[in-house]
């Protein structure tokens, strides 16, 4: 018995992953929809997306707020009201504003569609913007900014943006308390009715797809019309700061967080598969680099990881970590030192093999159910990509050579132009 | 409706098995019955320690996770006061690497120094990241104390002291090891693109040569009726003063849980719950507020937890909890109430069970629990929940002599 548990059971190579199509078509108004259908149960999943993000905005909390809002009454419902009927028909509504997009996803049981897509227009575009509940989220946020200003980890991650893009510019801009004072209906009808507009949004959906869907969309959604076409205008230049090495001293703390990394290319430089790659060796999983030395080897924190993030007019890699402070400085020596090994030793076949593998079962995961293809099919749909660039990142997976991820390293990972931000108790 | 079949190995191992073929993924799931109940008091986090320690290899693997990344599979475990949870997904044609490593954990582990001290450090700086280095992080190490005087639930599962952690030796682990990690003391689930007879002839081929194990009888001392209201304050560096209220409840299996669900959904489910609407919206007294229970298998509690805006009294916010407690039985839920918080319920459950990895975690809990039907009843159950019985629940239970209250106040200007 034991000579049999000491082998490993045949490894069958992971089948290529065959990701549905999504059906697009048009409302009558041109509003684009998508719709992946899938799944077992009879619920579905509908994202509104604007370009509405952060990048749109001329004062720090505008497109959050403007988001925020959306809930908080209507032409023809109280905030109170909305909020009583979206749980009634058993709706979960998530806000969203991100640094390019802003807007909603709704998940529910199909047989209530219709009920659903009538709040979904009062939301989107029939939001009241209340002086009192303005007044009232705003009160809150800045209970909650307050609470998040005590953690390190979000000191540091703020300060990392703001190193990395630039205090000028929308991407990098923190939110300081004075912010909260400055928000007003008026602004906030104001960015609405410029960004939360028929040709600024797409409609993703997918789950058990109601028959009545097309209709309604249209029913509900076709017939309205943009206002005026605002230029697009022009953002300051995406500039990092001069000063690579930062430290935030925050009293009292018992572990100190880290960020280490820099402004990089996006998903549509024909190099971001292989950094993917690259990303996953050095921290994008349990097995990676960074997980094994600082974690599993050394003990040094609970948890440590890499990614590599696209945006609209940029992307990122970030090293995050929280440490004990008297480990703060062996864990960033050590994080230099893995990313020394990665531009200097060819990565060994075996090691390179778990992450082809590890990586092909997660792009099986991906794919798996009506939620995840839903978010997968918005992350390459959002830089005009389509599936293609997914079957890009299988391919490279299987073929990317040693003498690439040395490549990669070097180009992408250069130590002279790394950001370090680190904060908690010197 | 979740279709499953069920079989026990000769030595004690329950199994599982529900088919879903709309997923090429295998989800396999084992809950030990050991949690941090099971501590001796001056050896608490020991549970979740040993969590950590599964992955250090075991007698005949060195490593856990390599191979199962090797096979595209990812894997996780969470530790509970009352079970022990590991957890990977796999595509469906590698899934026997998954019954080969879990397996062989169940068999034996490597008890090696070296990962029983990386590992005490890994946990020691979590304990730090989730409680010692965040604001408000230690409320619930003062709470669970002041609501428990006998039983394990008085102290968390991450451990009660650091320095208890520090403490553990390699003895400790493995005879914790032998005494709670066992076929008979296990229940597997396998969720996803597997049929029955594929599991059954692997559960035999792995896991049907291990020998069952005396399991260590689990005796715990029963925690006496609260008969008083307990209150402590404590004064911190915090950017807002919080409240805390912990009400005794029923075990998990009693009649009153469910009930005791639906009273948490009346009072903070979404923003349309009762506290949300009447202290955060109409009132302003609280910039957020939340209330669940702890779903212990053992008698656990009523959470509710809030912080206040600046300015606010705590007196007053805690007048204005009670008040919204007492609506519960002086204005009742209308009906259009009840349907609501039973119609998200409905769709909760039904979003939950469509992920694979969900539906092996709440089999495997409910056979814990006596039932796995009850994965298909939960809805039904909640449905017949009458206002009567809120109301009689809500008496009962959450009542000042039954309740632990902690002050969490801010020592900051204009708090």
């Amino acid at each position: 018995m034991n000579i049999l548990r000491k082998i490993q059971p045949p490894l069958y190579p992971i089948k290529k992953v065959v990701i549905p199509e999504a059906l697009s078509f048009n409302l009558k108004n041109g509003i684009p929809v998508y719709s992946i259908e899938s799944g077992t149960e009879e619920i579905m999943r509908v994202e509104f997306t604007f370009k509405a993000g952060q990048i749109k905005e001329y004062l720090p909390l505008l497109s959050s707020t403007t988001n925020m809002m959306l809930t908080e009454g209507s032409q023809n419902y109280s905030s109170e009201e909305l909020n009583r009927l979206l749980d009634f028909y058993g709706v979960f509504l998530n806000l969203s504003a991100e640094k390019d997009r802003a807007g909603i996803v709704v998940f529910f049981l199909s047989k209530h569609i219709d009920k659903v897509f009538e709040l979904c227009r009062e939301i989107l575009f029939l939001p009241a913007f209340p002086e009192e509940e303005l007044d009232s989220l705003m009160k809150k946020r800045f209970r909650w900014y307050m609470v998040n200003r005590e953690k390190v980890h979000n000191l540091a991650t703020d300060r990392f943006f703001e190193s990395i893009f630039g205090k000028g510019h929308q991407y990098g801009h923190q939110v300081i308390k004075k912010d909260f004072d400055l928000m007003t209906p008026a602004l906030l009808k104001d960015f609405h009715v410029k960004y939360y507009t028929p040709d600024n949004l797409a409609i993703i959906i997918s789950g058990r797809i109601h028959k009545k869907t097309s209709g309604l969309l249209n029913h509900y959604f076709g017939d309205l019309t943009s206002g005026t076409v605002y230029d697009e205008e022009k953002n300051t230049k995406l500039k990092g700061e001069l000063k690579r090495k930062v430290h935030i001293n925050k009293k009292g703390t018992v572990q100190t967080a880290i960020r280490i990394g820099s402004a990089t290319i996006n998903k549509r430089h024909p190099d971001y598969t292989g950094l993917k790659i690259l990303d996953s060796v050095l921290g994008g999983f349990f097995g990676s680099r960074l997980m094994k030395n600082i974690r599993e080897e050394k003990g040094y924190t609970y948890g440590i990881s890499s990614s590599v993030t696209s945006l609209d007019l940029s992307g990122y890699n970030i090293i995050a970590t929280e440490v004990g402070k008297k480990n703060c400085q062996k864990t960033i020596d050590e994080i230099y030192k893995e990313i020394r090994l990665l531009q200097t030793v060819h990565i060994e076949n075996d090691e390179l093999e778990i992450v082809r593998n590890y990586m092909s079962g997660e792009m099986v995961r991906m794919f798996d159910g009506p939620f995840a293809l839903a978010d997968s099919f918005r992350s390459a749909w959002e830089f005009g990509l389509d599936n293609s660039y997914y079957y890009r990142l299988a391919e490279k997976i299987k073929t990317i050579d040693p003498d690439e991820i040395i490549e990669l390293a070097r180009t992408y990972y250069n130590i002279d132009e790394l950001y370090e931000v680190t904060a908690g108790t010197i | 409706m979740i279709n499953f079949s069920r079989f026990t190995l000769d030595n004690g191992l329950k199994v599982l098995v529900h088919e879903d073929r709309s997923t090429p993924l295998v989800a396999m799931n084992i809950l030990y019955n050991v949690g941090s109940r099971d501590e001796e008091p001056d050896k608490t986090g020991l549970a979740h320690l040993f969590e950590h320690l599964m992955f250090g290899g075991s007698v005949n693997i060195p490593e856990y996770d390599m191979p199962l990344q090797m096979v595209g599979g990812d894997n996780n475990a969470f530790t509970s006061n009352d079970i022990t949870n590991y957890y990977l997904t796999i595509p469906s044609d590698n899934i026997e690497t998954g019954f080969w490593l879990e397996s062989d954990r169940m068999l034996e582990l490597d008890f090696s120094q070296k990962n029983l001290d990386t590992q005490k450090n890994v946990v020691i700086e979590e304990y730090k990241q989730r409680y010692l280095n965040q604001p408000y992080g230690d409320a619930i190490l003062k709470l669970r104390p002041l609501a428990y005087k006998v039983h394990p639930y008085r102290w968390p599962t991450i451990g009660m002291d650091i320095s208890q952690i520090e403490s553990v030796d390699l003895e400790n682990a493995r005879k914790f090891f032998f005494s709670h990690y066992a076929p008979n003391n296990a229940i597997l689930t396998l969720t996803g693109s597997i049929n029955h007879d594929l599991a059954f002839k692997l559960c035999q081929k792995w896991f049907g040569p291990i020998e069952k194990r005396i399991v260590k009888s689990r005796k715990l001392p029963v925690e006496p009726a609260q008969n008083e209201e307990r209150i402590l304050t404590i004064k911190k560096d915090v950017p807002s003063t919080a409240l805390y209220k912990v009400w005794h409840i029923g075990p998990r299996k009693s009649k009153d849980f469910n009930t005791l669900d639906l009273v948490t959904d009346l009072l903070a489910g979404g923003e349309s719950g009762r506290l949300y609407t009447k202290l955060v919206r109409e009132k302003k007294l609280f910039s957020e507020i939340n209330a669940y229970l702890t779903s212990d298998i053992d008698p656990g509690l009523l959470f509710l937890q809030g912080k206040l805006m600046k300015g606010i009294n705590i007196q007053q916010a805690e007048e204005a909890i009670n008040e919204v407690i007492t609506s519960l039985t002086d204005k009742p839920g209308i009906n259009d109430e009840m349907e609501k918080v039973k119609n998200k319920f409905e769709s909760s459950t039904v979003f939950s069970n469509t992920a694979i990895l969900n539906k092996a975690m709440s089999l495997a809990f409910y056979e814990l629990l006596g039932n796995p039907e009850l994965i298909n009843h939960e809805v039904d159950t909640y449905r017949n929940i009458s206002i009567e019985m809120v109301i009689e629940a809500t008496r009962k239970y959450l009542v000042p002599s039954n309740c632990s209250t902690l002050y969490y106040k801010s020592t900051r200007k204009g708090n």
